[in-house]
């Protein structure tokens, strides 16, 4: 599986980047507009990420903006629901509006930090990423 | 407080939603125990319900929530649907009840913050048979069938986050040896050890790396760290290179002390949000906070060391803001500590002085008095809450105690949006349940036939109600079963050694009914499964005691009794009397005031054993001399030179002598301090306005003492 993970905290990231990597090949973006930049070119290159980890609070672009653009890049490419990339957001800002906002902007797991790993699996076995 | 300050809004909002949900169905179903069945508003209800919290709980992950709730959906949906007649309906009410259980069950775990793993499969199976019944119930009517529920799986899930309770705070100052080289470096290497462990770090100065001369400024005044961090004080020295350092300040910390601090750190410290009313709070506000949208959270280019900060600043509006209570009790405190400030002003010896024109002054002064009372009276209404919820509970104790005991009971409820002080409501809750179990139990007749020989309705009936009045909520609970029977209560007393070898006659009709809350004290003789352990009562009256209220019984034998809980309606402030012994003043609380009277020695009798009694109009009161009491020297002793209060408690009169009346007051209740010896008869004392300290008189504790005599 290709993983495409967004986080702009070096603990998290470095935490989130080993955690993953047990799935499969994990590539790891700084900011928002990275991830945005990395989920193109993957689409370009006909191989696309199967999950994205986003965080929200990010420099450039935020977690919902890189889900509401990979969204509407997924759109705009026609490609089928079922195949679009998995999005969890993966965050310390769990409000219920933002979860919401993000549940209606279309990612499928919204992950309060510190992520709870046991569920994170379930959920990517629910997901039938693995 | 602790945990509250981690939950998380999500799991809160789940939490408060499927209360409510739950809370709202089991209303739905108790109210409609007794119909024949559900009309079609209800079933829809509570399918909605159902299918609310399955939603909800799967989105979370919650497994045993959701199967359970979805197969309650299920059994609700072939109702809605197919309308069969004949349904088993109380059945159907346990069901309900039994699914609603479960869930209240694991929500709670969930609450407690562990994971809810209650095993629903029994229920499950249950709720297939029942299911089963239905369906061929349904086919048996020759209605089609409907389309099975077809049953979405989520495609969103929400990850709870760990819990994190066990967070520590530490403020760690390394102070280095004045010759060390390159502090910044050491200290740098220090956050970046404890980055590994770290929750949430500051340190001071910000500029270690960038800026070399941050050096010097270690060395003055030691570098200092806030650290959040679920690791121990040993592993966290570990982590310290501690090779240079001259000493380490390590002070753990707690939570409100680490949120102060980072305000020194010049961040803002993070909002704590307790809720007033469990988990209402947080849902409420969140409706009235502006929208947010994508781009709301991009974080500016770090400076380096500074925290994250957010491009965009959140407006914040907030209708309703919720409230940690400590503070509540701490406004509280303050505007008792006002009211008697204001009397010292008011009151002050120095406006005594002959001859002061005090006109603006007393304008001045009516206009404080005024803000005062609205003051009070805004904190008080602050604190208020409906007692809907504790009536709410009481009204499924009667349904489940009645259906284990077989009785067929009516239950009514009258003024359950009566408004009390949100401490009152902790404390009221447990007494009550004791006395509407009691009323069910012990009250209402074991079976109709007996009834009926009575002339009643063959159907029980008790009433709960709820009444505001004159400073006072009285709550009742009401039955119309078959009453105290005196002499079987005095029989009991008497066998049980509670009140040695006295007479019937001896006691008061209400005295008698009082000896059901002598401790150890019961008079049924079989024990069952709700009543009748002979604890209780005593543990009612002690519970109500402690929030200063009491509990009056009344009972017609044959035609019921009725319990009522007599409670203030606030605990801190209340209007008395300040009267003067010798030299020291007393408070006595007006409402327990029955007159006050001029007396001559001639109504006066001793008896030898030295008791006195007063004759009042015909009456015989016990006559109580404070100053004789609590051994008050200058105090008048004659009864013409004094003046004679009579007081009452629970029915009862005393008459007390005094010297005079000083004034009127609102009086701030404080509690005797603890090393004062507990004295009898008095409740607290308070403080004048010319900051001299009055005792409260207990006017039921002088009562107590006086019987024993």
């Amino acid at each position: 599986m290709k993983i495409l993970l967004a986080e702009d905290d070096f603990a998290s990231r470095k935490f989130m980047d080993k955690q993953l990597s047990q799935y499969g090949e994990c590539d790891v973006m700084v900011d928002g507009e990275e991830a945005v930049d990395a989920f193109m070119m993957a689409l370009d290159d006909g191989e696309p990420y199967d999950l994205a980890c986003l965080d929200v609070m990010m420099p450039v672009m935020d977690g919902y903006q890189v889900l509401k653009a990979i969204r509407d890049i997924e759109t705009q490419k026609g490609i089928p629901k079922s195949e679009r990339v998995k999005v969890i957001m993966t965050t310390a800002l769990n409000d219920e509006r933002n979860v919401k906002m993000a549940f209606e902007l279309g990612c499928e797991a919204y992950a309060g930090k510190p992520i709870d790993m046991e569920k994170f699996e379930k959920v990517l076995k629910k997901l039938e990423l693995i | 407080m602790a945990e509250e300050f981690n939950t998380d809004s999500m799991l809160s909002m789940f939490l408060y939603e499927s209360y409510q949900g739950l809370e709202k169905l089991e209303g739905i179903v108790l109210e409609k125990q007794d119909a024949d069945c559900f009309d079609d508003s209800d079933i829809n209800e509570i399918f909605r319900i159902m299918h609310t919290i399955k939603g909800s709980s799967a989105v979370l992950m919650y497994e045993n929530i959701k199967t359970a709730s979805h197969k309650l959906e299920d059994v609700f949906y072939y109702l809605r649907e197919s309308h069969p007649e004949d349904v088993p309906h109380m059945e159907l009410v346990e069901k309900v009840l039994a699914v609603s259980d479960f869930i209240t069950g694991e929500l709670d775990k969930i609450k407690a913050g562990s994971e809810p793993d209650g095993d629903e499969k029994k229920l499950v199976e249950d709720l297939d048979q029942f299911l089963g019944e239905l369906k061929g119930e349904i086919k048996k009517q020759g209605i089609r069938l409907p389309k099975a529920n077809k049953q979405e799986e989520p495609t969103q899930f929400y990850i709870t986050p760990v819990a994190e309770d066990d967070s520590h705070f530490y403020r760690i100052v390394i102070h280095y040896r004045s010759d060390t080289q390159m502090s910044n470096i050491r200290a740098y290497s220090a956050t970046y050890a404890l980055k590994e462990v770290a929750e949430d770090l500051l340190y001071t100065p910000e500029d270690i790396l960038s800026n070399e001369s941050s050096g010097d400024s270690i060395l003055a005044e030691g570098f200092h760290m806030l650290l959040q961090t679920k690791a121990s004080k040993d592993e966290v020295m570990e982590l310290i290179d501690s090779s240079e350092a001259e000493t380490i300040d390590f002070d753990e910390i707690n939570k409100t002390e680490y949120g102060k601090a980072l305000t020194e750190f010049g961040r803002e410290a993070p909002p704590i949000v307790i809720n007033l009313d469990d988990d209402k709070g947080a849902a409420k506000d969140d409706k009235q906070q502006a929208p947010i949208a994508p781009g709301d959270y991009v974080v500016k280019s770090k400076e380096t060391g500074k925290g994250k900060t957010l491009a965009k600043n959140q407006p914040k509006q907030q209708a309703v803001i919720s409230v940690n209570v400590e503070k509540m009790d701490a406004l509280m405190d303050m505007i008792g500590e006002l009211v008697i400030a204001e009397a010292t002003v008011l009151q002050n010896p120095d406006l005594k002085v002959p001859g002061l024109d005090l006109t603006n002054f007393q304008k001045a002064a009516a206009q404080l008095a005024k803000n005062t009372t609205e003051l009070q009276d805004v904190i008080m209404s602050m604190r208020m809450m409906p007692l809907t919820n504790v009536f709410q509970k009481m009204r499924r104790i009667v349904f489940d105690t009645s259906r284990k005991l077989g009785k067929d009971i009516d239950f009514e409820v009258i003024g359950e949006n009566t408004e009390v002080d949100k401490n009152i409501i902790e404390h009221i809750s447990d007494p009550l349940m004791h006395l509407v179990r009691n009323s069910v139990d012990h009250g209402i007749e074991e079976n109709s036939d007996i009834r009926q020989a009575n002339g009643k309705k063959a159907k029980g009936k008790i009433t709960l109600e709820a009444k505001n009045e004159g400073g006072k909520v009285y709550i009742s609970v009401k039955d119309d079963g078959k009453g105290l029977n005196k002499e079987k209560l005095y029989n009991k007393a008497l066998e049980n050694g509670l009140i040695g070898d006295k007479l019937m006659s001896d006691f008061t009709e209400k005295e008698i009914f009082k000896f059901i809350t002598l401790p150890g004290f019961s008079t049924k003789e079989v024990v069952t499964e709700y009543s009748g352990r002979g604890v209780g009562m005593d543990v009612v009256v002690k519970n109500i005691q402690s929030i200063g209220g009491r509990l009056e019984i009344d009972s017609v034998e044959g035609q019921g009794s009725e319990m009522t809980l007599v409670i203030p309606l606030t605990l801190a402030i209340i209007s008395g009397i300040v009267i003067q012994v010798g030299e020291a003043p007393f408070v006595i609380e007006m409402a327990s005031i029955k007159e006050f009277i001029s007396v001559s020695e001639d109504a006066l009798i001793q008896e030898p054993s030295g008791e006195e009694y007063l004759v009042l109009r015909g009456d015989c009161f016990p006559f109580i001399r404070l100053c004789e009491k609590y051994d008050l020297p200058g105090a008048k002793t004659k009864l013409e030179d004094g003046i004679v209060v009579v007081v009452e408690h629970e029915g009862k009169q005393i008459c007390v002598l005094i010297d005079k009346i000083l004034q009127e007051q609102e009086i701030v209740v404080k509690p005797i301090p603890s090393y004062v010896k507990k004295v009898k008869g008095l409740s607290g004392c308070t403080q004048l306005g010319d900051g001299s300290i009055a005792l409260i008189l207990d006017v039921g504790g002088l009562m107590i003492e006086e019987e024993r005599r």
